[in-house]
């Protein structure tokens, strides 16, 4: 967590571009929020119909840890629908993302509940104690 | 019924054991939470999944549950979880991402 899903037309994005996106949406999500980059999640699929593209040519559905502003969420939102539509070479107006959030609490990750916002470091000092990497490592 | 989304890397040991899976996890879902599963299999097709910026091999499975759970309660329900999908699919649980969320929130 977070965790976010990019749901495209078919064909919409070749293998380059999703490793663009998906390190831009790592990126954004760092610098909004500070989280570690070994928390983010990416991940493409292309019309997934559980994930609708209302309309859209790229659409991602990010989930994150509750207790970030809304400015914050905007922030990133603002920042992947720019990503998505420069690297799926669409207007930005056909590329959308949504944020909604879950409580830190609510998650188990790498064996262990989540830490909330600005608790990462000792929840990764105890990963680290236990000899064991997260998820992704 | 109990919506369950799984998102699981396509053509992987969980892909491949969906079947014991889906029975292994209603069981849970019937003896803990009190009613079967809806499950909602998302699979994420090879060199489409990161974590990190880098190719991952996570996967994800989220539910809801009928009431909203003490966090003790839930906490041992996530690790029953976890262990129920390590023991089917060989994965080791920091490829695992469990939720299991209030009804109030989604």
């Amino acid at each position: 967590m977070p965790l976010y899903l990019c749901n495209t037309k078919r064909d919409q994005l070749d293998g380059q571009a999703k490793q663009r996106i998906a390190h831009d949406i790592t990126q954004i999500h760092c610098d909004v929020t500070g989280a570690p980059a070994k928390f983010v999640h990416v991940m493409f699929f292309e019309d997934a119909a559980h994930l609708p593209l209302e309309g859209k040519a790229l659409r991602v559905r990010g989930s994150i840890r509750k207790g970030r502003s809304d400015d914050q969420k905007a922030r990133i939102a603002a920042a992947i629908r720019s990503s998505l539509a420069r690297h799926g070479k669409v207007v930005t107006e056909q590329a959308d993302a949504v944020i909604q959030e879950t409580p830190a609490s609510w998650v188990l990750e790498g064996g262990e509940i989540m830490p909330e916002p600005g608790e990462e470091a000792a929840w990764l000092e105890a990963q680290a104690a236990r000899g064991q990497a997260p998820a992704g490592r | 019924m109990i919506n369950c989304l799984c998102v699981i890397q396509s053509g992987q040991s969980a892909d491949q054991r969906r079947k014991q899976l889906t029975q292994a996890m209603n069981e849970f879902a019937v003896s803990r939470l009190g009613d079967t599963l809806a499950i909602n299999w998302l699979p994420v097709s090879a060199g489409n999944g990161f974590t990190e910026g880098k190719p991952s091999s996570s996967s994800v499975v989220s539910l809801t549950a009928r009431e909203p759970l003490d966090q003790a309660q839930r906490e041992i329900l996530l690790r029953e979880l976890v262990q129920l999908w390590t023991a089917h699919t060989g994965s080791s649980d920091h490829e695992i991402v469990a939720v299991i969320a209030d009804p109030t929130q989604h």
